[in-house]
C-alpha cells in the first residue's frame, strides 16, 4: 500500500500540476479536515486531489464581463488520522500545491506558475458521542497550521512573487474546529451534519525578502449537509448535498488592510462516497458557487472539484462513536 | 526501515519540486518576446504586483466623448490633460486607476499616457521609438512601488519614473516626454470647454469606473502595499511637481504658489519658469532671452492663459504663445511630472524648492 501511495505521489510531484492561494481560493485546508474516529488504535489515511478554478471577475457581488484572468490551483492533500482513544484522536493534513496565473489579453498569453509543498495542519480532536441522543456525535478540535511551504519563491528572473502565488503562507495559524452529526430516526441511513471552522491567521514577518510583512485574512467556514446511503451492485454508496458558507477577512500588508482581498461566499456541494472495500472508500465532490461577494474587485471561484481515497487501518468496530 | 526510506524519499522529491516559472506566448508576428535577464535596476527590488502582465489592461485609442458627456466625473476628480493644436483631451484618473496606460493617437502625435496609482505619477511618453510606433502595456511588475510598462514591439520593460527602458533590447533608451497637465476636471473644462475625454461607457473593458480601487491609499501616509523608501521631509502622499535633470530632481509644492504664482528658478544649470495655483502646477525651461523677461500670473479660471511676459505675450498652460509679439511660439516644456512626494526621492536625489531659497 505504501509503495502504491509513494508512486502515486511521485507521479503528481514531478509533473506540472496546478494549485492556488488567491483572492478566495487557497489551499483547501478547511475543506479537507474531519477524518472519522474509527475507535481506539485506528489509523486513517486520506489522499485527495483538489482542482480549484477561478475565472470569474467580481466587483462586490456583481460579475464583470471579463474572463481574461484565470487562476488554477491543483492540490494534493494527504490526511493522516490516528485515534489514541475512542474520544481523542489526532489528524494531520499535508499539502502539495501548484498554482498558475494566466492572463489572456491582446492576443498574448502570460503564464506564471509556482509549485511546492504547502502548509500543513495538525489537529487534536475530542469526540462527544450521543450528545444529541442516539446516533449523534460532536467533535471538537483545536490545532495549528504550520508554515511548511515556501513563501519566498521568486521568478526565474529573481522577482519576488506576491503572497497569493506562494505555496506557503510563511505564518503559523490557529484553528478551531467543530463538527456535529445526527442520524435521522425516521430514516436510519440518513445523516444530518454540520461543521464550523475558524482560522486565526498569523503574520509572515519575512515577506518580500524581510522587507515587509503579510497576513492572510482570518477565515470562518461553516458547512451543513445531508447524506444518505444506498446499496448498488453490492456496494455502499453515500450521496450527500452540502451547503457551505465561507467568509475571509481582508489580508493585511504592513498591518494595513489590503484592498481587493476577502469576501463572502456560499457554495452548494454535491458529493458522493463509495465504500469500495470495508477499509477503502472513494469520494468525489463538486463545489459550485451560488453567491459571491468580494471586497473590491477580485477573481472569485468558478468551480472546484475534489476526489480521493480514504483508507482505514485497524479500525475498532466496537468503539463508542460509530 | 523500508517504510521510513519511502517517506524520506517522498519528502525529498516534493521538496525539490518547489519552484516557479513564467511563460509568455504571443500570436502577433510583429512582437518578439524579451528573453533578456539583464536589468539596469536591482532585480531584487522588482516585485510582482499581483495581476500579471496585461492583468491590468492598457487602453488603445479609446473612444472619446465631449465634456457634456463626462458621465460620472466629479468637478474635483483629477485628469491628465493633453493638447495638440485644437485636439484637446482629458484622461481621467478614474479610468487610469484601472488601466494605468492609454495608448492614443492625437493628430500627428503617438502618445502614451502612463499613470501609476501607487506613486500618483502621470507622465506622457512618445510611442515612437527609433522611428517605429509601438504601444505600451502594463507588465504587472513594480519597482519602488512604481509602474513598469513594457513596449509591445520588443517586450522591453521600462521604469515609468526613470523614463527609461531598464530591461530588454531597448535597455538604456530614454522615453521622450510629452507634456501633460494634471488638474481637476472643473479647472480643465473651464480652460478647454471643447475638450474630449474617455468614454467610460465604451472602453472595451468591464470595470467599476469611479470606484477607487485602493481604499484610502492616495491620502493615507501610512498605507503602502509594497516596500519603498519613505523620505520624511514632506507628507508622503503630498502631490508635488518634480522637475528632473539626470539623476536629480527638484520638487515644488502647491503651497509654494500661495503667495507667488509664477516662479523663476535655477536648477542644475538651467532656468525654469514654474506656474501654479491650488489646482495645477506646470513648468517650462527658459532660454537666456526668455529668462530676461518678467512673467506675470494672469490666470482667470476662464481660459488657458496663465502668464503674460513683460513684452506683452500671453502664454497658456502648455507654454503656447496665444497672443502678443511672440504669438505662435512656444516655451519649452520642462522634464517634469506630478506625483506623490515619496516617489520622487525614491528615484532621484531630490531637493525641495522651499528649502533652496
Amino acid at each position: 500500500m505504501i509503495r502504491i501511495l509513494f508512486f502515486v505521489l511521485l507521479l503528481f510531484g514531478c509533473h506540472q500540476v496546478f494549485s492556488q492561494t488567491c483572492c478566495s481560493g487557497g489551499v483547501p485546508l478547511s475543506n479537507n479536515l474531519g477524518l472519522p474516529n474509527e475507535g481506539k488504535g485506528s489509523l486513517t489515511l486520506g489522499l485527495n486531489y483538489d482542482y480549484n478554478n477561478l475565472n470569474t471577475l467580481n466587483a462586490g457581488a456583481d460579475q464583470l464581463d471579463d474572463d481574461s484572468r484565470l487562476r488554477i490551483t491543483n492540490s494534493i492533500l494527504l490526511n493522516l488520522g490516528y485515534a489514541f482513544t475512542d474520544r481523542f484522536s489526532f489528524e494531520t493534513l499535508f499539502t502539495w500545491v501548484n498554482q498558475t496565473r494566466t492572463i489572456s489579453q491582446f492576443g498574448n498569453e502570460n503564464l506564471s506558475e509556482t509549485q511546492g509543498i504547502g502548509d500543513a495542519v495538525f489537529l487534536i480532536k475530542y469526540a462527544i458521542p450521543d450528545w444529541l441522543g442516539a446516533q449523534s456525535v460532536m467533535h471538537l478540535g483545536v490545532g495549528t497550521k504550520a508554515p511548511l511551504g515556501k513563501s519566498d519563491l521568486t521568478t526565474a528572473e529573481g522577482f519576488q512573487l506576491t503572497a497569493d502565488l506562494q505555496p506557503g503562507s510563511g505564518a503559523w495559524d490557529i484553528l478551531g474546529w467543530l463538527s456535529v452529526s445526527k442520524g435521522l430516526g425516521f430514516r436510519p441511513s440518513a445523516t444530518l451534519s454540520g461543521s464550523f471552522i475558524y482560522r486565526a491567521t498569523g503574520e509572515n514577518t519575512s515577506y518580500l525578502n524581510n522587507t515587509s510583512n503579510y497576513e492572510f485574512g482570518n477565515v470562518i467556514q461553516a458547512n451543513m449537509g445531508y447524506t444518505d446511503q444506498f446499496l448498488l451492485f453490492n456496494t455502499i454508496f453515500n450521496p450527500g448535498l452540502i451547503l457551505k458558507y465561507r467568509k475571509a477577512s481582508v489580508d493585511k500588508v504592513e498591518r494595513s488592510d489590503l484592498p481587493n482581498t476577502g469576501g463572502e461566499w456560499v457554495f452548494v456541494r454535491p458529493e458522493l462516497r463509495v465504500q469500495i472495500t470495508p477499509s477503502i472508500s472513494f469520494s468525489s465532490r463538486l463545489e459550485i458557487p451560488v453567491y459571491s461577494y468580494v471586497d473590491g474587485t477580485q477573481l472569485t471561484p468558478t468551480l472546484r472539484f475534489t476526489t480521493g481515497l480514504a483508507f482505514t487501518f485497524k479500525s475498532n468496530t466496537l468503539n463508542i462513536i460509530n | 526501515m523500508k517504510k521510513n526510506l519511502f517517506l524520506i524519499v517522498f519528502v525529498l522529491v516534493l521538496a525539490s519540486c518547489s519552484k516557479s516559472s513564467t511563460q509568455n506566448a504571443t500570436s502577433n508576428p510583429d512582437e518578439v518576446e524579451n528573453t533578456s535577464v539583464e536589468w539596469s535596476i536591482p532585480v531584487a527590488e522588482v516585485l510582482d504586483g499581483g495581476p500579471g502582465r496585461d492583468g491590468i489592461p492598457a487602453l488603445e485609442n479609446p473612444q472619446m466623448v465631449t465634456a457634456e458627456n463626462s458621465s460620472i466625473l466629479f468637478d474635483t476628480d483629477l485628469v491628465l490633460g493633453y493638447k495638440n493644436g485644437d485636439d484637446i483631451r482629458a484622461y481621467q484618473h478614474i479610468v487610469l486607476d484601472w488601466h494605468e496606460i492609454v495608448n492614443d493617437n492625437v493628430g500627428d502625435v503617438s502618445l502614451a499616457v502612463t499613470y501609476c496609482p501607487l506613486t500618483g505619477t502621470g507622465i506622457g511618453w512618445s510611442r515612437v521609438i527609433d522611428g517605429k510606433e509601438t504601444t505600451f502595456g502594463v507588465s504587472g511588475l513594480l519597482y519602488q512601488t512604481n509602474l513598469i510598462p513594457f513596449d509591445r514591439a520588443t517586450k522591453s520593460n521600462w521604469s515609468q519614473i526613470l523614463n527609461e527602458s531598464v530591461n530588454g533590447s531597448l535597455a538604456g533608451k530614454k522615453a521622450d516626454l510629452i507634456q501633460l497637465v494634471e488638474t481637476d476636471w472643473q479647472t480643465w473644462k473651464a480652460m478647454y470647454p471643447t475638450t474630449k475625454l474617455i468614454n467610460i461607457n465604451n472602453t472595451g473593458f468591464s470595470r467599476t469606473y469611479g470606484v477607487y480601487p485602493y481604499v484610502d491609499y492616495r491620502t493615507s501616509d501610512s498605507r503602502f502595499f509594497f516596500p519603498t523608501p519613505k523620505d520624511p521631509r514632506l507628507p508622503l502622499k503630498e502631490r508635488v511637481h518634480a522637475i528632473i535633470s539626470d539623476d536629480s530632481a527638484k520638487a515644488f509644492r502647491f503651497s509654494d504658489f500661495d503667495t507667488a504664482n509664477a516662479i523663476k528658478d535655477f536648477f542644475k544649470g538651467k532656468n525654469y519658469l514654474i506656474v501654479g495655483n491650488a489646482k495645477f502646477i506646470t513648468s517650462f525651461e527658459l532660454d537666456a532671452n526668455q529668462n530676461n523677461l518678467d512673467f506675470e500670473y494672469v490666470f482667470d479660471g476662464a481660459s488657458d492663459v496663465v502668464v503674460r511676459d513683460s513684452e506683452g505675450t500671453e502664454w497658456n498652460v502648455f507654454g503656447e504663445a496665444i497672443s502678443g509679439p511672440k504669438q505662435g511660439q512656444r516655451l519649452q516644456a520642462s522634464q517634469s511630472f506630478m506625483g506623490y512626494w515619496f516617489s520622487i526621492p525614491a528615484f532621484y536625489t531630490t531637493e525641495i524648492y522651499a528649502n533652496s531659497n
